[in-house]
């Protein structure tokens, strides 16, 4: 929306710098996005009077002027009487008019501003020259008018300022809409200078006329009927005025003072019904429209009924722009008898247009249901001014103001007078609120110390009426405009925002010492975080949706995806069920990008429809973190060891020991389709609860992924991970004082033995010596024939109560060696 | 004289079994019995081309699925298994970790752990913000009304099931108040944050991003007020840049308190600020009775404020990164940069 500083003017003192009351608006009042200075724009356009007007020989439109500008326009030609020489090729140039002259040097305000302003100069024209030109609407910016010159109808000295004649030395603030969408009284100029009255600590008074809600005009005229009007539910409009007038003219335009007016406010004049219409819109937000009364009664039938009801499913109607919509039981219509004739609040039809046969019009005058409003104005696509403001909530009280205000000037401009009474239907009568306050409260609430006599002030300048009890407790009368204010914190906002919240104190809140930690959750996820980082890895984070395609790849079902119905595009349209096929994807183009050997993982949330709803009912959330290393170069190592190793590195610093386990049995499906089961693991506490999956990619991800051969990753749920890492106990051996001992042993097992065999089978006898033990590996070898290999292990002992004997360290060392060869049917080489 | 319904079935019967065996099933499409088919089509009666071109077809693709499941076990009858319990392949070293130097936190979850940091100190509990969420707890319980005008700003996804990826952090708040309701009544003080990723239906370039992340804050006592609340934030953005910093604000509407305000701090020098130079820093208001009272805590006793806002931005800020879209491309030239 823009603001006019002048049209402001006209309704509130404004004593000081237009920077300074844009940044006092935008500190209690609305956000301001920007401003425009006119008079920079207008500064050198002059009034002139033509004081001859002949057509050049030769040519069918030029004319050939001398104009006058008393002289006050430098370094131009002029002939003995001071006069200057213009060519023009507008029709209604003639001789005693007043124009606006753009001299030589002028910018033409048209394209002031723009990439290529064009500066005027004195040329020759047919033979003649012509010292700048007489601009048309267009070329000052006015508005889309180019068929003849603008004619100047104030009085006004020759070479006056044109600026100053139209109060265009003017400032125009560009507000930020959405920062007012509660706001239907800021939507109009008058209520948009009480509020820079009541910023500005000054008192306002509305003009008479907008508080005048009671007076009724017109009565019947004999040969005219105003129609009965109908509205079919107090939820579709609160209230819907008519009023007939007779002798209005289509081609009659409105002033060029009220035209500059609705230019500056970004709203093309049109013709001085319409102008009339939009300038009392732009003056108090209340839209109205005018219909021609002859077609209306026509289309209205037998009865002569206008009503307000909702449309029927796919009802269609010719709007005013000559398009047909089809609508549904959520629009509201307008009707005349039955027969839909406008989209309520949001665009007329083109049965009841007024046209240039138009002499009588029926002026509505109405609110409809801001909801429906904006319902309508998403389907349909249609966003006007008029609309903006129905979004807004227009109160039901502005129309009778604005009804008589626009038939007043409509009479004046027209020479039309009243035909009918004022037909109006008030099914959602409003009562006036009053609201307790409690200058305590207020000042509780905003942490301030305002007597009550600083409230009352503060809202007696926007005219809320304030009554004060000796006990500071009293009541606050709202105006019909404010219908934005219903409890006592809207009316403690006010205090707030009119005195200016950066008046108040910032302090802070008391509060015990008692001390708060970060969840069990968020600390070992950073755990988790902090040792995958230390791995040389990289977190990445990835978008939560995909594309179906994805998922498909994945092996994942399509239809176990929670899907966005109003998607960007196809790739963000299903919520992923992990995260691995999101990382899988971003493998490749890493690699191209020159990185070699590397590792991404991702903490993120995962969601599945099989998950089933939480006891709120929504979806279930899993947390989910995925790992993937790749190595673009190296093919010489197993990439799923390399997983491991992180894994159990990572595991290591929650102190959580997981077993590998053959993919199959307890496996979240979502998790595991993307991995080959033969090279893959089912990832399992020591207590068989399965966290997760780590292995090998299938053949066929490493070709639709384009992975190189080393690549490998693992998907856990984070959410067990706490689990288990809260259940870990604190553990801790003293060290020592004793030297230990240790020993290395190579088993010689068949091929098919697992090195967890050997482990758990050597750990079941040393977890039943009384002696701190380890084991760990040493080297695996497998020759060349495949039937058996070789693991070797360290064994390590110490005691806590003497140095170790050789042969005590034996004994434990054969203990070992006799249940891992009899669990295997290997043998020691 | 064209084949019969039931001799076309016995063709592909034959030839998926040929299929099921076979180590080159592709080659299965060139088979003579498939060319044979094709060749019949031209020789037909117009009258029975369609239908026959459409049996043809089906055999057609069932070869074609047959093959892509026969493929996939021919590859992985080369997979080779191995221990899962070994810590590494036999005749192979121990792996080793990468240099711990390429490693790196993404940016946005170091940042969050540095607002999570903060406002704990200061007192705050912090919970991450959920990723899908209904009506509700987004619109609902903190006083949108159905179809109120101010649900636009959201542009919200929608699902099938009419769920919603959230759109604000603020979907927690009626959570955090829920819960917090026990402890207010103890005497005690609701103080809470939560953070996460978001989304709004926008198109992406480099200042607009579908996803990204928020930090929402809630707070509420016997006595909170807005002079309370202007000091948490800039008590926060003070231990946040290590400056004091001055601070002010303008009106703002949010359906969820009243009165609302977005919230701007003076751009601080560390990040190459000058006097007079604002930034906006969040939304923020005192949080509006309806939404207490839908959360069952009663308004007269209890006031509270809440404020919520960007965490790319800081980050964004902080380094001077000129686009949104590095912050999940996954590239690893842009995460590197933020090694620990």
């Amino acid at each position: 929306m823009i603001i006019s500083v002048n049209w402001l003017k006209q309704f509130v003192d404004i004593d000081m710098p237009i920077d300074e009351l844009v940044t006092l608006i935008g500190e209690r009042l609305v956000e301001v996005e920007g401003t425009e200075d006119l008079a920079e724009k207008y500064k050198d356009v002059v009034v002139a009077k033509i004081i001859s007007a002949e057509r050049v020989e030769g040519s069918d439109h030029l004319s050939l002027l001398w104009i006058d500008d008393s002289g006050v326009v430098q370094d131009v030609d002029r002939n003995e009487e001071g006069y200057v020489q213009v060519v023009c090729g507008a029709p209604n140039v003639r001789k005693d008019l007043l124009v606006a002259w753009l001299p030589p040097k002028c910018v033409v305000p048209e394209t002031f501003g723009s990439d290529e302003p064009f500066v005027l100069s004195a040329r020759p024209l047919m033979g003649h020259v012509s010292n700048g030109m007489i601009a048309s609407a267009r070329e000052l910016d006015l508005y889309d008018e180019h068929d003849g010159i603008l004619e100047i109808d104030k009085d006004a000295a020759a070479g006056s300022s044109f600026a100053e004649l139209y109060d265009l030395n003017d400032t125009l603030i560009d507000i930020e809409n959405k920062s007012l969408t509660h706001r239907p009284d800021a939507f109009g100029v008058i209520g948009f200078a009480r509020e820079v009255a009541g910023i500005q600590g000054k008192r306002f008074e509305t003009p008479e006329w907008l508080k005048d809600t009671g007076t009724t005009l017109g009565a019947h005229v004999e040969g005219f009927t105003a129609p009965r009007i109908y509205i079919e539910d107090a939820g579709l409009s609160k209230r819907f005025q008519m009023i007939v007038l007779d002798g209005v003219r289509e081609d009659m335009a409105s002033s060029v003072q009220m035209q500059t007016y609705l230019a500056r406010s970004g709203v093309r004049p049109v013709n001085a019904m319409v102008d009339i219409s939009n300038y009392l819109m732009l003056l108090t937000g209340q839209p109205t429209h005018m219909y021609d009364y002859d077609k209306l009664k026509a289309v209205a039938g037998d009865t002569f009924t206008v009503g307000v009801r909702l449309a029927r499913q796919d009802e269609t109607l010719t709007l005013l722009d000559g398009k047909e919509i089809t609508m549904d039981a959520s629009d509201i219509v307008i009707t005349a008898g039955d027969t839909a004739i406008g989209l309520a609040g949001i665009m007329g039809g083109q049965s009841t247009a007024t046209d240039a046969t138009t002499k009588t019009v029926a002026l509505e005058v109405a609110t409809f249901d801001l909801y429906h409003m904006r319902s309508s104005q998403m389907r349909h696509g249609i966003f006007s001014e008029a609309v903006t403001r129905y979004t807004k909530g227009v109160p039901a009280e502005l129309g009778r103001p604005v009804l008589n205000k626009t038939v007043g000037m409509v009479e004046e401009h027209f020479g039309a007078r009243v035909v009918s009474e004022t037909v109006d239907e008030y099914v959602g009568e409003t009562t006036i609120e009053e609201i307790g306050i409690d200058s305590e409260r207020v000042n509780a609430l905003l942490g301030t110390q305002f007597s009550a006599e600083d409230i009352a002030s503060l809202l007696d300048n926007v005219e809320f009426s304030v009554s004060f009890n000796a006990d500071r407790k009293g009541r606050v009368t709202v105006p019909y405009w404010r219908n934005d204010i219903h409890i006592p914190e809207d009316i403690i906002e006010e205090v707030g925002r009119l005195s200016g919240f950066d008046s108040i104190n910032a302090t802070m809140p008391s509060r015990d010492f008692t001390a708060v930690h970060p969840t069990r959750f968020d600390d070992v996820r950073n755990i988790l975080r902090q040792a995958l980082v230390k791995s040389g890895l990289n977190e990445v984070l990835t978008y939560s949706f995909v594309h179906g395609d994805l998922l498909k790849r994945a092996g994942q079902r399509l239809e176990n995806s929670y899907r966005i119905t109003n998607s960007i595009s196809p790739d963000l349209q299903y919520y992923r069920q992990s995260l691995t096929p999101s990382l899988l994807q971003h493998i490749n183009p890493n690699i191209r990008l020159g990185y070699g050997q590397f590792g991404i993982f991702e903490f993120n949330k995962v969601h599945e429809k099989s998950s089933g709803l939480t006891d709120e009912s929504v979806p279930l959330e899993k947390n989910s973190v995925a790992l993937i290393l790749a190595d673009a170069k190296n093919t010489s190592r197993t990439a799923y060891y390399q997983a491991k190793y992180v894994l159990e590195y990572m595991l290591k610093a929650i102190g959580v020991t997981v077993q590998f386990l053959p993919l199959e049995g307890d496996i979240d499906e979502a998790r595991a389709s993307v991995f080959e089961p033969k090279r893959s693991a089912r990832v399992a506490t020591r207590d068989g609860v399965t966290i997760g999956v780590i292995g090998e990619y299938k053949a066929s991800m490493s070709k639709t992924f384009k992975l190189p051969a080393f690549a490998a990753g693992f998907e856990l749920s984070v959410d067990e991970l706490v689990e288990c890492a809260a259940a870990v106990p604190v553990h801790y051996s003293s060290v020592s004082r004793y030297p230990g001992m240790e020993r290395d042993v190579c088993f010689k097992v068949p091929q098919e033995a697992s090195y967890a065999q050997i482990i758990e089978a050597a750990e079941s006898v040393l977890g039943d010596i009384a002696l701190e033990t380890s084991i760990a590996p040493l080297d695996i070898y497998q020759p060349e024939d495949g039937e058996t290999k070789n693991i070797t292990v360290r064994i390590n002992a110490v005691s806590h109560e003497k140095t170790m004997t050789t042969e005590e360290m034996t004994a434990v060392v054969d203990a070992v060696i006799s249940k891992v060869t009899e669990v295997t049917h290997g043998e020691v080489v | 004289m064209s084949m019969s319904v039931v001799e076309i079935e016995s063709v592909k019967q034959e030839l998926l079994l040929k299929v099921a065996v076979s180590d080159t099933p592709r080659d299965i499409l060139k088979a003579p019995e498939i060319k044979a088919l094709y060749a019949q089509i031209g020789s037909l009666d117009p009258s029975e081309k369609a239908a026959f071109g459409k049996q043809v077809n089906e055999v057609r693709i069932a070869l074609e699925q047959a093959i892509l499941d026969r493929e996939e076990a021919l590859e992985a009858v080369d997979v080779v298994p191995l221990d899962i319990t070994a810590p590494w392949a036999a005749n192979e070293k121990q792996p080793e970790l990468l240099p711990v130097e390429f490693g790196s936190a993404h940016p946005i979850s170091q940042e969050i752990n540095v607002i999570v940091d903060i406002f704990t100190r200061m007192g705050f509990e912090a919970i991450e913000s959920r990723q899908i969420d209904d009506d509700h707890h987004m619109f609902g319980a903190l006083n949108f009304p159905k179809d109120h005008p101010a649900r636009d700003g959201y542009d919200t996804f929608r699902t099938e099931e009419g769920f919603i990826p959230p759109a604000h952090t603020s979907t927690m708040q009626h959570r955090i108040l829920k819960e917090g309701k026990a402890k207010l009544e103890q005497g005690g003080t609701i103080a809470s944050i939560s953070y996460g990723r978001v989304f709004r239906n926008e198109d992406v370039d480099a200042t607009h991003e579908h996803t990204f992340y928020q930090c929402e804050g809630v707070f509420v006592s016997t006595d909170a007020t807005l002079g309370q609340m202007l000091g948490t934030l800039r008590s926060f953005f003070e231990s946040y840049y290590g400056q004091a910093l001055r601070i002010k604000t303008q009106p703002g509407y949010f359906p969820f308190v009243e009165p609302g305000l977005e919230f701007a701090i003076e751009k601080p020098a560390s990040i190459g600020g000058k006097p007079g130079d604002w930034l906006e820093m969040l939304g923020c208001g005192m949080i509006h009775p309806n939404v207490l009272k839908e959360a069952g805590i009663d308004p007269t006793k209890y006031q509270g404020f809440a404020f919520g806002g960007g965490v790319e931005r800081l980050i964004m800020l902080k380094y001077g990164i000129e686009d949104l879209r590095h912050f999940e491309s996954a590239r690893l030239a842009f995460l590197r940069k933020f090694a620990l």
